[in-house]
């Protein structure tokens, strides 16, 4: 009689490469686990990365200073072997001893692995503005997502489809958020991001005026810093209330809404308007959903056990982190991989601890 | 005398219409057709077409309106507001949003009445945010007599 | 306290409850038409239920109504009847457009469509309703089927003219269908004049009509108007009640917004332009033109006519509703009084239809009733107005001094017997 030793623990199985999946990887990794890191992507790194985030709020830190090291640590550690352009098909068994279906997207080959547990973090997508016609976006190319002005802050030059720098500049929020006809929920960090965005617009382009138009503002916690700072150093403009369409006037925007605290409409011409687009599911965690049998919400986010418990997935061996299973911050989605990766530990301890015959 | 009460004053709902809207000339013909009165009045639209931000310019450049962008529009001025309290109309509150933002049509209804402000300053204890409302309200009414 | 028989059921309907009954439906009503596709797929469901019941007479549009398929916003397939129509007609548009109508005929006596004009057919009364929420709900229901028991006796498809009837008809029949109640005593007034429940299967408009012949009429055009740029308004009554219900077309306008009058401009040929405030109403409204005329007219004025002209330089306003067409076009003189230079011609699809084709601008279309200029448009299609207009002037000459007979636009020969013998044929 004697107990099992890490060589005889299966790796970790980890899906999805973002903040929460990378961060549960490095962690697993640092313990001594060995961990099998499935992306769908041909890159790691998650949304901050695909889409190129310039910086996080609330502090406007280069988003490398937290990516960076997580992703060279996870590619050049020897722990963790990353699947790139990935995704898991199925998994049996429980705790201990999943067998798993990894498909390549390139080359359609399947693999199957074994794996002891498993971190599901299959994130979010930023909402698809297409699908709400009232914004335009799609037909007016000077109607962009936060996502993408994201991308054009980075690269430090942000124009108009015509080459010109703009001069007045509308955030939209809650687009594809609090509404009925698209999604429901708040995506909890478009106001933060937005405003962070608008800050940066102001040092890249000085006399631009930006117009925030919201119904409320809810830069939670400490991200309220930049609300205030955002007022009383950058002179940016609130106007409380929500548009009702975007309509290109030759290569200017008509955006029509109301005031609703002058209780009146208006129809202002703007040169570029950006939509604070929210977060959803995606179709990488509706797949997951599927492949592990996994429950999802009316609003088709993974569903922990217990609502507060965000780890539990209710299926034994499989752990949730990250906004897969709720709209979330980089910040947050860090600390659920964390917690995920500590949950694999504490069980796999169990299991090591249980006596072999 | 048939003189006339009210501009417009046979508009069905004309409480809803701001004076400021109705042309109504006094003559008006087309083709040698007397068209005056009623059957040749006009409304304009009432929608805000543009932001004209030099009144807040001079607000700001004031020294007591300097932080009138700190306003986040909370209503904790208007709330203790003793004039508020008897004139609805004056809006400490409102006049800084509108004067932020330029509203044209908003200021000619409701500029003059910063004047109502009592300077008991108020206001000013209570605003969560310095912005000094009753001070924002002496630098409007400077900034209205003096805009060209 | 009278009772009726419905089948095996009976329903009592209690007269010192009409009040309380009338206020019940009124909000179903608001619950069930401003809701959404399902609950208007629903009602269609249930019209086929109550159909195989045998409850109601449903007026299919079938093989012999020549129908083309179209798609409505709720991606639903709707049959748009283009032969053997009952002619609608909207009393607006004769009493104060008269070149609307004889426009439409003209063009179907054009493209050989048979059609029938009835004397017999009463006014919707909705305009009563929309405007000054006088009527209720059984009137309008029993006015719409005692209108559509006509048609379908007549064996010939409705086709409303008036964007107002259509709208109403659209929303009286979603609650005759849902609503058991309502039927039962509509069920009674028709009974007195000797009629029953008929429910059309698609309640058809005639822009959707023009819609889906607009590349037979192109290919009878006359005039070239392809340097004719044509700005549309497309009508509240005809799109916004019952939103599900009207025509869209992928590839017009993107899908998003109703195709009609915008396709029939296109397959002419013309080029349409696109304009800010294309949503918003005319300045009609449901009430203001009976209450508030001055905002109707400087509605019409700054939110239509002024930016039209001023950012697209419209040729022509084509619009596909009696209201629209009289308030874009009479509103504009008040404006022009004041000083305002901004002017478009304004008429119906039909009437810009009809005079591509070479329908006789005044004797046919009859602009002459139009105020806004027509002129300028006239000399851009390459049509001499000035010669037509004094051969109109000399054939009414001619007629007042009867050395002539006045023209009459008539259907082509009906290849579909009417259900009733005509001598029949009353009330």
């Amino acid at each position: 009689m004697r107990r099992r030793d890490m060589s005889e623990i299966h790796p970790v199985l980890v899906i999805g490469g973002g903040p929460a999946g990378l961060k549960a990887s490095a962690d697993l990794a640092e313990l001594g686990y060995d961990v099998v890191l499935v992306e769908k992507l041909g890159q790691l790194g998650g949304a901050p990365i695909r889409w190129g985030y310039k910086t996080l709020a609330p502090e406007l830190r280069p988003t490398e200073e937290v990516m960076g090291p997580l992703i060279e640590y996870v590619e050049g550690n020897g722990n963790v072997r990353v699947m790139k352009n990935s995704v898991v098909e199925g998994a049996t068994g429980g705790l201990g001893d999943f067998t798993v279906t990894v498909r390549n997207l390139m080359n359609g080959a399947t693999e199957s692995l074994k794996a002891s547990a498993i971190i599901v973090a299959t994130g979010f997508e930023h909402f698809d503005a297409k699908v709400d016609p009232r914004y335009g976006y799609g037909r007016n190319p000077d109607v962009i997502g936060i996502h993408e002005l994201e991308g054009m802050l980075k690269e430090g030059r942000v124009v108009k489809r015509n080459g010109d720098p703009p001069k007045r500049i509308a955030f939209i929020f809650c687009v594809g958020s609090r509404d009925k006809s698209t999604n429901l929920w708040c995506c909890t960090v478009c106001c933060g991001v937005s405003i962070k965005q608008a800050i940066e617009l102001k040092h890249l382009l000085k006399d631009a005026d930006i117009y925030m138009i919201y119904m409320d503002i809810r830069t939670f916690g400490l991200w309220e810093k930049l609300y205030w700072k955002s007022m009383e150093e950058y002179g940016i403009n609130y106007i409380r209330g929500r548009v009702g369409e975007i309509y290109a006037i030759g290569d200017k925007l008509l955006v029509k809404g109301e005031d609703t605290l002058v209780r009146g409409p208006f129809e202002v011409l703007f040169d570029m308007v950006v939509l604070a687009v929210g977060m959803e599911p995606g179709s990488g965690t509706a797949q997951v959903a599927r492949a592990l049998n996994l429950k999802v919400n009316e609003f088709g986010f993974l569903e922990p056990r217990h609502p507060n418990i965000h780890h539990d997935s209710g299926r034994d061996g499989i752990y949730l982190a990250g906004a897969c299973v709720a709209p979330m911050s980089v910040e947050e989605a860090l600390a659920e991989g964390s917690a995920a990766a500590m949950q694999v530990a504490k069980a796999l301890r169990r299991l090591q601890r249980a006596v072999v015959k | 005398m048939s003189q006339r009460k009210k501009k417009g004053e046979f508009i069905v709902e004309r409480n809803y219409v701001d004076d400021q809207r109705i042309i109504e000339p006094e003559k008006l013909e087309i083709g040698g057709v007397d068209m005056s009165g009623r059957w040749g009045l006009l409304v304009l639209p009432r929608t805000i077409e543009d932001f004209d931000h030099s009144l807040h310019a001079m607000v700001k450049n004031h020294p007591r309106g300097r932080n009138i962008d700190r306003c986040w529009q909370c209503g904790n001025c208007t709330a203790a507001c003793p004039v508020a309290e008897e004139n609805p109309l004056f809006n400490p509150r409102y006049l800084i949003y509108i004067i932020k933002l330029g509203y044209k049509l908003e200021i000619e209804k409701f500029g003059n009445y910063v004047y109502f402000c009592g300077s008991c300053g108020r206001c000013s204890e209570v605003c969560p945010k310095d912005v000094d409302p009753s001070g924002v309200m002496e630098a409007i009414g400077t900034a209205l007599r003096r805009k060209p | 306290m009278e009772r009726v028989e419905l089948g095996k059921e009976e329903v009592e309907v209690k007269p010192d409850q009409w009040k309380l009954f009338e206020r019940a439906v009124f909000a179903a009503k608001a619950k069930l038409t401003y809701g959404t596709v399902e609950e208007y797929l629903k009602m269609l469901e249930r019209m086929k239920e109550l159909e195989r019941n045998g409850e109601i007479t449903v007026f299919h549009v079938e093989e012999e109504f020549e129908p083309v398929t179209v798609k409505t916003l709720s991606g639903r397939r709707k049959r748009i009847p283009t032969v053997e129509l009952w002619q609608h007609k909207s009393c607006g548009q004769c009493g104060h457009i008269p070149g609307y109508v004889t426009s439409l005929y003209w063009i179907m006596s054009q493209l050989g469509v048979p059609y029938v004009d009835d004397t017999n057919q009463t006014s919707c009364t909705a305009w009563n309703y929309y405007g000054s929420g006088t009527s209720n709900p059984v009137a309008l229901t029993a006015v719409f089927l005692r209108n559509m028991h006509v048609a379908w006796e007549r064996n010939a498809y409705p086709l409303i003219h008036c964007g107002t009837s259509y709208g109403d008809y659209k929303e009286v029949r979603f609650m005759a269908v849902m609503s058991r109640e309502l039927r039962e005593r509509v069920r009674q007034i028709l009974k007195k004049i000797d009629r029953d429940i008929v429910i059309p299967e698609e309640l058809v408009h005639y822009s959707e009509w023009l819609h889906v012949v607009r590349h037979r009429i192109a290919e009878r055009k006359k005039y070239d108007v392809s340097n004719v740029s044509v700005a549309v308004h497309a009508a509240c009554h005809t799109y916004k009640l019952m939103p599900e219900d009207y025509t869209y077309e992928d590839d017009v306008l993107d899908g998003v917004r109703p195709a009609p009058t915008t396709s029939v401009a296109l397959a002419l040929g013309a080029r349409v332009v696109d304009y800010r405030n294309w949503y918003d109403c005319c300045g009609f409204g449901f009430r203001h033109i009976l209450t508030e005329r001055e905002i109707s007219r400087s509605f019409a004025y700054f939110r239509k006519v002024q930016p039209i002209v001023r950012e697209t330089g419209a040729d022509v306003l084509l619009t596909h509703d009696t209201g629209c067409v009289t308030t874009l076009d009479k509103s504009q003189v008040v404006p022009l009084a004041h000083g305002y230079k901004e002017t478009v011609p304004v008429m119906s699809d039909s009437q810009f239809a009809a005079l591509a084709m070479g329908a006789h601008p005044f004797t046919v279309c009859q602009l002459h009733w139009h105020v806004s200029d027509w002129k300028e448009l006239m000399t851009k299609m390459g049509i001499d107005w000035e010669r037509r207009l004094e051969e109109h002037k000399r054939y009414v000459e001619e007629v007042k001094k009867r050395v002539r007979e006045p023209e009459f636009i008539r259907s082509p020969g009906r290849r579909l017997r009417p259900r009733k013998d005509s001598r029949e044929l009353s009330s």
